[in-house]
């Protein structure tokens, strides 16, 4: 074997040009994929950290049996009463990978400026709780303020934060009051005073005319209810997420909670949308890199197989077996794709030194101040592309190895 | 070789190169095939050599029907049995002349070191043993050749078949060559089938073989010189 490795590099070599032109394509699509994908990367962490930690919508979501179907319709009938609360979060806070458990009411209502009326939904959460939920974050979370104005307090009923859209629609501003009308659970009107103390982009643009953060004493003050309809649970580490959930799906079945238990993805469907639509480009990239690649090896190694037709001829008259005569184009091929796959990982490192030197910025859907843009090196995308592109080009190289193998010995002989 | 038929196609064309041959060769013979060109010298020496096959007829090597060989069996028995020396030398550009003359034991997967000191003897008794790192670029015709004699050699066969190995040589260089050839046809009764138009070969040879139109026309034996 050895001496194939060593004809198959000398032959490379032989004709610097031409592999080395092989070569660049190889590390060229290796580095755009690694560096789109370190790109992807970036994003999704980033959207998931904003999601769990950003949000406040923690890891796990327990919802009364039947919240996602029939609850869709008509949530007040799902409530989780006070006591059940209290006896979810204490059996959740048993568990040492929680580290908060916190209550959640959403509501939906009108708002008001006291002469023109909107829509709103809101999430009631209990400020100091998200705070810590907030201060978990690493990344560009952890070093950006994403609202402007002060923060919500607990014990501030009244202080609440308004999408910048909604704040826009109703001429509001910061410390501008409003008025929050909706049904209570029991169906009377109810309305509730409130100081504008935020204002923050929305996650979705369908939402950004609608949407506010209410502190839970102000949801539960205007439902004129004690319950919530969900509680958030934070976990110490993603990797904990399957089993906590089997942990907690199982101990308050026993405790004959009917819950049901939802992961953050199944939840961010804004996550969802855009991490399938970047894979789907990630895929399409890759596709075209491996398009690029093997004919550009069918190409090299096509001509390597024409030039070298008399010297096929040859080493099958000194007893080269077809399968062998295959090996060492597939070799060659193979040699190629490794030596490809290395400048690519290199170049992939040096556009990576490059980003952190230079720290290029940008502003991100949805968010409205530039922040540092980063590309993530994935190990697994290395290994994964160094393992496609070594195979692939042993792959490709079969097609033309196999014509020269199978050619007859005569006229190879006799190739001019 | 009994009543051996060998037709080519080219296009619609039929072009009959060898038409019943009958013939034997013995061990320790020194034998040329030699007729103008389109005669069937070289596919007489092809199919002798198990590189291509007949139309018809039966062709036994070492008492081997080769015609009932598999292709790898063929390779194998190739590797084994048979030298080849050609006209225009075929020596592996990317190797030196060294690694030339090891490749037919390493394809066979002889271990390197039993496989260079073979290697080295040869290169030693055809003196050029000082270009033994030397590329075939590097080597003169007659330096080439000797390279393409060793690698035929290094297999120990029992037949070498040559296709025109004078061709390329200045008179000296041709002279050097055939000397060695008959040197190591008298030393280890390897046969040697020259195919050519070389008198200065033709007259060192013990056996002439004529063909003309894809048959022998004369099969004589010259005393030995």
């Amino acid at each position: 074997m050895i001496t194939w490795i060593k004809i198959g590099i000398r032959n490379l070599y032989k004709n610097k040009r031409r592999s080395l032109f092989t070569i660049g394509a190889i590390s060229l699509g290796f580095a755009a994929v690694n560096i789109f994908g370190g790109f992807t990367n970036y994003m999704y962490t980033n959207l998931k950290q904003s999601f769990i930690y950003g949000q406040g919508n923690g890891h796990l979501t327990v919802f009364k049996k039947g919240f996602s179907g029939e609850g869709k319709i008509d949530p007040l009938k799902y409530l989780i009463a006070e006591a059940e609360m209290k006896t979810i979060r204490g059996f959740c806070m048993k568990d040492s990978r929680v580290l908060m458990v916190t209550p959640q009411l959403r509501i939906s209502g009108l708002l008001s400026n006291g002469e023109v009326s909107t829509i709103f939904i809101a999430g009631g959460r209990v400020p100091s709780e998200i705070r810590f939920i907030n201060s978990q974050a690493k990344g560009l979370l952890s070093e950006n303020k994403f609202f402007e104005g002060k923060q919500l307090e607990d014990n501030i009923t009244y202080g609440v934060g308004l999408s910048k859209g909604l704040a826009k629609k109703l001429g509001l501003s910061l410390n501008s009051g409003a008025i929050a009308m909706s049904p209570t659970v029991e169906g009377l009107l109810n309305a509730l005073d409130a100081q504008v103390f935020q204002l923050f982009d929305s996650p979705a643009e369908t939402l950004d005319d609608k949407l506010m953060i209410v502190p839970l004493k102000f949801a539960q003050l205007l439902y004129d209810t004690s319950s919530v309809d969900r509680l958030t649970v934070l976990l110490d580490d993603d990797k904990h997420i399957e089993s906590v959930k089997a942990f907690l799906e199982q101990g308050l079945k026993q405790k004959g909670l009917a819950v049901e238990i939802k992961q953050w993805r199944e939840l961010s469907s804004f996550y969802k949308k855009t991490k399938d639509m970047f894979d789907t480009i990630f895929i399409f990239i890759f596709v075209i890199v491996f398009i690029i690649v093997v004919m550009s090896i069918i190409n090299t190694i096509s001509m390597a197989v024409m030039e070298r037709t008399r010297e096929v001829g040859t080493l099958r008259t000194l007893g080269v077996k077809r399968k062998r005569i295959i090996e060492l184009f597939a070799i060659e091929s193979g040699l190629l794709g490794i030596m490809g796959s290395i400048i690519g990982m290199l170049l992939t490192l040096a556009i990576w030194i490059g980003i952190q030197i230079w720290e290029p910025t940008w502003i991100p859907p949805h968010i409205t101040i530039r922040v540092p843009l980063e590309v993530y090196l994935v190990p697994g995308y290395i290994i994964l592309s160094f393992l496609c592109l070594v195979v692939l080009s042993v792959v490709a190289a079969a097609f033309p190895a196999r014509k020269a193998a199978h050619m007859s010995i005569v006229d190879a002989l006799g190739h001019v | 070789m009994e009543e051996v038929h060998k037709t080519y196609y080219l296009g619609e064309t039929q072009i009959e190169a060898l038409c019943g041959i009958d013939l034997t060769i013995e061990k320790g013979e020194f034998v040329a095939v030699w007729g103008p060109s389109g005669s069937g010298k070289s596919t007489l020496c092809n199919l002798i050599g198990m590189v291509d096959s007949p139309n018809s007829g039966n062709i036994l090597f070492q008492g081997q029907e080769i015609i009932l060989l598999s292709d790898e069996e063929r390779t194998e028995l190739r590797n084994k049995s048979i030298g080849f020396i050609f006209q225009t030398f075929n020596l592996m550009p990317v190797l030196s002349a060294l690694e030339n003359v090891m490749l037919p034991l390493q394809i066979r997967g002889v271990p390197s070191k039993i496989v260079r000191e073979k290697a080295m003897n040869i290169l030693d008794e055809l003196g050029i043993v000082d270009y033994i790192a030397h590329r075939p670029h590097k080597l003169s015709g007659g330096q080439q050749q000797r390279v393409a004699i060793a690698r035929a050699l290094i297999t120990e066969p029992a037949l070498v078949i040559a296709d025109e190995p004078t061709a390329n040589l200045d008179s000296d260089n041709a002279r050097k060559i055939i000397d060695l050839m008959r040197k190591i046809n008298s030393l280890k009764g390897t046969i040697f089938l020259f195919s050519t138009h070389d008198q200065r070969l033709l007259d060192r040879v013990h056996r002439q073989i004529q063909l003309e139109d894809g048959v022998i026309v004369d099969d004589k034996l010259r005393e030995k010189s």
